[in-house]
């Protein structure tokens, strides 16, 4: 009776399903759903943000944010650095993607849809040689090869063999097979490819160049296996951003910064390249849409970076405080959401990076800076409410306010349990929402990062499903950065049509555009474009580059990989001011980071060191 | 003169007995009985005929002119339980060369419980049954003799009535039990080859004897459960003092006042019920046996809209036809419903005690506000009214049906040829319903909807052929081939739906859905396996003085690879009756001493179907709402090589009756050694795959079993007899892949059980001054969890670094000894029995404790365990500061919160009965043969516990270590735990047992 001991699984797929067509578009499928698993989780985010110019830890941050500070509160190590989390998603798609390589020719897909798998091989590799340094091309049958051998062992690459033969081949190859129209919404077009290649190339020649003597890992030489030097990568990623620039392809600018952001006009022509869902399908959005317990493939990146409102309270008298209503509740909009209180901006942020918040629409179109009543979401708070200076506020009244500005008469800050006092916020003479000024900011209350909040369609009359992960698109590429990676190569030397200047103003010259005034929450119809072209310094260099980048893209987790590539990490993050952890804490405090030159790789994490064999200690970056 | 006498020789229960001895009286002449207790002798005209049989009362019997006689024997009350079930047999057990252990029904029945695995806790020795559910109706794993493999089963093999059992132990009625034997060691099992590696449960049922008259019993009982312990969870002042010492939420939730005293626990349990009731008729005619059975088993929690209904019913047949040919059919079926399993405890647990259920103008709250969180409130009462609302409901049917036919093959005498046909059915529905707003802060969160249903298929067919001899009286042979082929078939599938139209459709129609339907591909299942097997057995003893089994079985089966698929494996077992030897004969105390010797080689093929296969799993995504795909990337390797994994047992027992067989017992020894396990390996990131099925890796487990009963004492009127069994085992892992002795990603050591704890080491709080706190915990403060630092130190003594993933130790779970006892007193007609179990040493792993339960945060954001805490005027506490580092939102380190001594006895049931005189006339007049009224407490208390004297709780785990905890993968699912399932109950029941 042999016949019973044969098998035919009916419920589930074998690997030998990517031999075949559906097989391979179903691979190609799964690579974007695995940038769920990096971009949107907010553990990875931490990691691209915390210990930066731009984030700090705030009041509940556990470890997993402390020791991304640097600060003292911790050390970075293979079990607590939470860049495992690129490291987990990165390595099984790129098998995925050597396989729908690899057996593209025998089924006969188009050369296009390999090209979406050439590309997120590429992009894998590049993320991970930017994060941990080398990594292995040879998963366990031969470099790039789809891996059926169940390897423990690994063999890490050298970071010039990662580039050269790991990433830009395939991103070469992807520029000239790729469609100039999307497939699909979101899907891979030569633009993108053309992006990425020039940020490879341009970090590759920074590495190249060296110019703070940061060690890599594996040792190897500062030498191009293919015989160029640095400045030819720098010329390459200026030529290559530019000629993106000149052949967009449907892509391009929105009118305004606040635009790019705006929920309701998510996945726009300048979105290059996003991890989506949807609030139409808890099935394709990979997470409940009810409630995010925090992990992916939810997008809960936006809870890091806000604080708890929740607890601002309001009068319900206007004789004495009795701080009885909860006039902000957690709402499912896109300046609110859920609070998590895990980051905060740093004062230098505020202050600094988004100093001009008049001219410039980008600290408007980045931050949430006013809290705003919401007592008519059912289920409605009747009666009247009373906020600072016991004056009558209704729904859709500011709260709370974070200033733009140090005011001329001093803020008074009443004592806890007085009016206002809950939260430690400040009162001026008239006002009837309370105040924080830019210096009063501190680890629990701090203004929010309106650009990841959350927007929801179906939330009627009430607050919403504020506690589920985000269902918008999380936004990875942007058809601005190009700009600036043209701009940052012209600055290392490039030449060509258009200056490191010319390049920026762009940029500026379209965040002096409003059409609304996001935290006014009003109409907003100005243009400065000439004040801020005009401010632009005339003759731009790398730290400007920066901090231009850091106003376009604040709190999105480019920045620090933006500082290593740079190597200006320890330079422009190297110490921060923040206020304390209590409410009422309005002092800033300077913290001084400990930013040592191994810390510019993150650790090989513990799950891989645990289940491998061979010589882990090798394996391990220096210092971890 | 020789005449020829058969007859057949009874026992009390006028059931034939196999294997009972007649003799000639005076000569070497005799014969054993055979299956039914039937027997066929020549003697001389005028003998006497000897019967004997051990455990009963030898009787001499003058053969006269009768050539047909009955022979009815009397129990020996003092004796030893005779015959065992040994699979595709019985035996006497002074025949036995195995490692069996056995309990009979009504023993067993001494715990009143919903299933067989409730009742054997602790009654057998080698025999390790936990709790891994408290909700009712819940089944118990089972161990025997310890883990063997590290990803396939570690469960025993279920054989009811003789075919390997499909269903789930909860489906099996324990008043419908006869009894249980438990084969231990390879030389028992053997006969049931790669399923039987983990140990095999014999379930045999009631039956009908021969001759028997109708006979009606009931037996039933009723009483309330309450619950043990509540959780310890602080209350407000409690948690205020907690919360203001942690200094993190210093303005109270909106729903928050300091001055309120909420006890949520209390608004959240009910009184629960047990209650059984069953109706057995048997009885027999000449050639024939019946017995059916009814039951019904109604268990309500303390956790509202939890609770289990079983109905069951059974049949059994037994038909003679002729001289040559018998047939019968064996029928166990049920129906039961569970539900309520959707109410968890973690939000009312968590829910702060400062909070009021009721708003200022004294309307009850539908959520409340803490400073981070907002819960919905689920007391009792929001419960019961909505009825209806909010439901999880799983109705089971299953059928269990044996067939069989014997035919006695003529002109060879003991020469028997049986067919077994098995066939099973099972099948579950589940349907779950949440109204809108139900269970959710949000009161306009959709409704939601799902079913799920599930059928499994199983036959199996059996040929066998026996050969049943004596030969010149002392040479016993039994000889039995065996050929079977068995299949089973399982599928589920699921589906769900968001926003249904109207709260009348609950999960009845979910096409009235406004949102969206999914079938999720993740939740459709199909498998079908098969097995083919060959066996031969071969059992011979030598005038009941020395025994030997031998068996050899081949098993193919569908799950492995082909080339694999088949493994033989052999097993031989010895057996040397020690007290029969005449040398023995003057030492008097001794009435039965036997040594048993065995060795043999079982396998495992418990895994999935398809594992040697590889496979794909899935990825949704949305492009936009343009398009929405599944992906598919590989998440496991083929493994082309993929074989069985075995298992090599040695085994050493000594079974003794000592003063008139007043002291009993047996104590044994084993080593089982298993090898080629089939792992499912991890791999590392890097192979860009998650994992494969390999066969790798080697474990052992030694154990040692001691089993004693004891009539300690005995008069006319009172009677005192006591019971204890001890056992231990160690288990280790041996190797796992080559070169690989720690795989850290699954807490296995070389060296160490395959159950370890791989955390860190709790060996106290930072105080303040103690030196190197800034190096060993950057960030730290003082109070917060010390852990053991394995790094080195300078030339001042300063450590070279800071506590960190290397300082991991490796902690055993493994206790150093458990066992159960039992003890009954009787005094004329009342008896007063009690039935314990205890555990010395090991880990209790409590997540309420530890950090992936969310209840032990300290810091003041939701509820907390009550527990004593560090403050600077209580240095000496075992728990960390408030509002120190954290981990996550927890303490760091809070993981070593969570780790307990196991130790515990633990009194399981006390029981006092009476019987009512049976010679009693109105008893007679009702026509009653039996009643007996008794009372029971269950689970009345806990000694020598340290985490019961902590905390309160019954120290039994209650989930596996990926349940009821807020975080579930940070323990492996193998490990049990103590977590937020619905708290251990106390009950309380009153019973009846009626025979007429």
């Amino acid at each position: 009776c042999t016949d019973i001991l044969e098998e035919q699984p009916r419920s589930i797929f074998e690997p030998g399903f990517f031999q075949t067509e559906e097989g391979i578009l179903g691979g190609i499928t799964s690579m974007y759903a695995h940038l769920r698993y990096i971009y949107g989780q907010a553990y990875y985010y931490n990691t691209t943000l915390t210990g930066t110019d731009e984030a700090t830890y705030a009041q509940s941050a556990d470890q997993n944010f402390l020791v991304m500070d640097l600060s003292g509160q911790g050390d970075i190590d293979p079990n607590n650095s939470r860049a495992d989390a690129l490291w987990g998603a990165a390595f099984s798609n790129i098998n995925t993607a050597n396989g729908i390589i690899e057996f593209a020719p025998e089924v006969g897909v188009s050369e296009a849809l390999v090209a979406e798998a050439r590309f997120f091989r590429a992009f894998d590799y590049f993320l991970l040689v930017q994060t941990f340094g080398g990594v292995p091309l040879d998963l366990g049958s031969g470099e790039l090869a789809f891996n059926i051998e169940p390897s423990r062992t690994s063999v890490r690459n050298t970071v010039p063999e990662v580039y050269t033969r790991g990433v830009f081949p395939d991103m070469l190859q992807a520029i000239e097979d790729l469609p100039i129209a999307p497939r699909l919404t979101g899907t891979a077009t030569k633009t993108l490819a053309r992006l990425y290649l020039a940020k490879a190339y341009l970090t590759y020649a920074w590495w190249l160049e060296n110019p703070n003597d940061i060690p890599t890992y594996p040792e190897a030489q500062r030498v191009d296996p293919d015989g160029h030097d640095a400045q030819w990568y720098f010329q390459q990623a200026y030529n290559i951003a530019t000629e993106a620039i000149d052949n967009p392809g449907g892509f391009g600018l929105q009118e305004t910064f606040y635009d790019v952001n705006l929920a309701q006009n998510d996945r726009n022509n300048e979105l290059l390249l996003y991890a989506d869902h949807t609030e139409t399908s808890e099935f394709y959005n990979g997470g409940s849409l009810t409630w995010g317990n925090g992990g992916a493939p939810d997008n809960f990146a936006g809870w890091m970076m806000t604080w708890n409102y929740t607890v601002l309270r309001s009068s319900s008298t206007s004789s004495t405080w009795t701080g009885n209503i909860e006039s902000v509740r957690r709402e499912a909009i896109q300046a609110t959401g859920r609070p998590w209180t895990r980051m905060a901006p740093t004062i230098g942020a505020i202050t600094n990076t988004f100093a001009d918040k008049t001219n410039d629409s980008r600290y408007d179109g980045t931050f949430t800076t006013v809290y705003r009543a919401n007592t008519d979401r059912t289920p409605v708070i009747g009666g009247p409410m009373y906020n600072a200076n016991l004056v009558e506020v209704q729904a859709g009244d500011a709260i709370l306010t974070f200033l733009d500005d140090e005011p001329d008469q001093a803020i008074n800050y009443p004592t806890p349990a007085s009016l206002g006092g809950n939260i430690g916020a400040g009162i001026l003479p008239g006002r009837s929402d309370f105040v924080i000024s830019p210096r009063g900011i501190s680890r629990i209350v701090y203004p929010g990062l309106w650009k990841l909040g959350p927007y929801r369609t179906d939330s009627g009359t009430g607050l919403g499903e504020p506690n589920a992960g985000s269902t918008r698109p999380y936004n990875i590429a942007k058809f601005s950065e190009l700009y600036l990676i043209a701009a940052e190569a012209a600055v290392k030397g490039a030449t060509g049509s258009r200056s490191a200047r010319d390049l920026v103003n762009v940029l500026r010259a379209r965040a002096g555009v409003w059409r609304w005034d996001n935290n006014g929450n009003q109409e907003k119809i100005v243009d400065n474009s000439a004040e801020m072209v005009a401010a632009t310094p005339a003759v731009i260099d790398i730290n400007y580059i920066l901090a231009e980048r850091s106003r376009e893209y604040y709190g999105e987790g480019y920045r620090w990989y933006d500082l290593i590539r740079t190597q200006k990490w320890e330079e422009l993050a190297g110490t921060y001011q923040i206020g304390g952890m209590n409410y009422g804490d309005h002092t800033p405090q300077t913290i001084t980071r400990t930013i040592r030159p191994f810390h510019y790789l993150r650790p090989i994490p513990i799950s891989q060191i645990d289940a491998m064999e061979g010589d882990k200690v090798l394996y391990q970056n220096p210092g971890y | 003169q020789t005449v020829s006498v058969s007859g057949v020789v009874l026992d009390e229960n006028e059931m034939g007995l196999p294997g009972a001895s007649v003799q000639e009286k005076g000569t070497n002449n005799g014969v054993v009985t055979g299956l039914d207790g039937d027997f066929r002798i020549d003697v001389r005209e005028g003998a006497t005929l000897v019967v004997s049989f051990i455990g009963f009362v030898k009787q001499e019997i003058l053969v006269g002119n009768q050539s047909s006689i009955t022979i009815n024997m009397k129990p020996d009350v003092s004796a030893l339980d005779e015959v065992v079930v040994v699979g595709y047999g019985t035996m006497r057990q002074e025949a036995v060369t195995g490692s069996v252990a056995s309990i009979g029904g009504d023993v067993m029945r001494e715990v009143a419980s919903a299933n067989i695995t409730q009742a054997l806790q602790g009654r057998l020795p080698g025999v390790d049954i936990s709790q891994t559910s408290s909700q009712p109706g819940a089944t118990m794993q089972i161990r025997i003799r310890g883990n063997r493999s590290l990803t396939a089963s570690n469960d025993p093999l279920i054989v009811l009535n003789g075919i390997p059992f499909a269903g789930s132990i909860a489906d099996i009625n324990p008043e419908d039990i006869e009894s249980i034997d438990i084969l231990k060691d390879a030389s028992a099992t053997a006969i049931y080859g790669s399923r039987g590696a983990n140990g095999v449960v014999l379930v045999t049922t009631k039956k009908g004897f021969k001759g028997q008259k109708a006979k009606i019993s009931y037996s039933g009982f009723h009483g309330p459960r309450t619950v043990f312990s509540p959780y310890p969870m602080m209350d407000g002042p409690e948690f205020l003092a907690m919360r203001e010492a942690a200094g993190l939420f210093e303005n109270p939730g909106a729903s928050e006042s300091n001055d309120v005293n909420t006890d949520w626990q209390g608004l959240f349990y009910q009184t629960g019920t047990m209650s059984s009731h069953d109706v057995n008729v048997s009885g027999g005619g000449e050639k024939s046996t019946y017995s059916f059975g009814l039951g019904y088993y109604h268990d309500e929690g303390v956790v509202p809209t939890q609770q289990f209904d079983r109905i069951s019913m059974r049949a059994a047949i037994d038909q003679e036809i002729g001289s040559h040919l018998r047939i019968g059919f064996n029928s166990n079926n049920n129906f039961n419903t569970t539900q309520g399993s959707q109410v968890g405890s973690y939000g009312i647990l968590s829910m702060s005690p400062l909070a009021s259920p009721f708003d200022a103008d004294g309307t009850r709250r539908r959520t409340i506000s803490m400073p981070m969180d907002d819960t919905w409130v689920g007391t009792r009462e929001v419960l019961e009214e909505l009825d209806g609302q909010w439901l999880n409901e799983t109705r089971t049917y299953a059928t269990y049906n044996a067939l069989y036919a014997e035919l006695k093959i003529p002109g060879i005498e003991g020469l028997k040829y049986r067919a077994n046909l098995g066939l099973d059915y099972r099948q579950t529905n589940n349907g779950e319903f949440t109204a809108r707003g139900v269970n959710s802060p949000n009161p306009d969160t959709e409704s939601f909807a799902a079913v799920g249903n599930s059928h499994n298929f199983h036959w199996i067919m059996e040929n066998l052929i026996t050969y049943d001899r004596i030969f010149a009286d002392k040479h016993i042979v039994n000889v039995t081939a065996l050929y079977a082929n068995e299949q089973n078939k399982f599928y589920s599938s699921r589906m769900w739906a968001r926003d249904i139209a109207a709260n009348q459709f609950q999960f009845y129609n979910l096409g009235h859905s406004d949102g969206e339907i999914q079938i999720n591909p993740n939740d459709q299942n199909y498998q079908l396996w098969g097995l083919s097997s060959l066996m031969g057995r071969v059992m011979y003893s030598y005038d009941d003085k020395y025994m030997i089994s031998a068996t050899l079985r081949s098993d193919g089966s569908s799950r492995l690879a082909p080339g694999f698929k088949w493994h033989t494996y052999p097993a031989v077992s010895v057996g040397w009756n020690i007290g029969k030897e005449s040398f023995m004969s003057n030492v008097s105390q001794v009435d039965m001493l036997k040594l048993r010797l065995g060795y043999g080689q079982t396998s495992n093929q418990a895994i999935a179907p398809y594992a040697t296969l590889g496979g794909l799993g899935i990825r949704p995504y949305n492009f936009g709402n343009e398009a929405f795909l599944t992906g598919y990337f590989v998440n496991s390797l083929p493994n082309p090589n993929l074989g069985w994994e075995y298992s090599e047992t040695y085994n050493v027992g000594v079974d003794f009756g000592f003063f008139n067989n007043r002291l009993t017992g047996s104590l044994e020894y084993y080593i089982t050694n298993t090898k080629d396990i089939l792992l499912g390996v991890n791999l590392p990131a890097t192979s860009g795959v998650g994992s494969y099925t390999a066969n790798i890796g080697e474990t052992q487990n030694k154990g040692v079993e001691l089993a004693l009963n004891g009539l300690i004492f005995e008069n006319n009127d009172w009677s005192w007899e006591a019971g204890v069994n001890i056992y231990a085992n160690r288990n280790q892992l041996v190797s796992l892949a080559s070169g690989q002795d720690r795989d850290e990603g699954n807490w296995w050591f070389v060296g160490h059980p395959i159950d370890v704890i791989f955390d860190h080491q709790y060996v106290g709080l930072w105080q303040e001054g103690d030196p190197h706190r800034d190096i060993l915990e950057p960030g730290g403060n003082v109070g917060m969890i010390k852990v053991k630092y394995t790094g080195g130190y300078d030339d001042e003594g300063v450590p070279t670094r800071a506590v960190g993933p290397d300082d991991r130790q490796i902690l055993d779970l493994q206790p150093n000894f458990m066992g159960g006892f039992n003890t009954r007193v009787a005094y004329k007609n009342f008896d007063l029995s009690i039935v314990g179990t205890f555990k010395s040493g090991g880990v209790l792993i409590s997540t309420l404790h530890s950090s992936s339960g969310y209840l032990n945060l300290m810091s003041g954001r939701r509820n907390n365990v009550s527990v004593d805490y560090w403050t600077p005027e209580n240095t000496e506490a075992r728990y960390p500061a408030p509002g120190g580092l954290a981990s996550g939102d927890n303490p760091k380190y809070g993981s070593t919160l969570g780790y307990f001594d196991a130790s515990y006895l633990k009194i399981r049931t006390m029981t006092l009965g009476y019987n009512f005189d049976n010679a009693s006339n109105w008893m007679t007049k009702a026509g009653m043969s039996r009643l007996r009224v008794y009372g029971a407490v269950q689970n009345p208390f806990v000694l020598f516990s340290p985490f019961n004297r902590e905390t309160g709780l019954d120290p039994e785990t209650n989930s596996f270590g990926d349940q009821n905890a807020a975080i579930t993968n940070a323990i492996p699912s193998r490990l049990l735990t103590i977590g937020t399932n619905a708290p251990a109950t106390r009950n309380f029941i009153i019973g009846l047992n009626l025979t007429f």
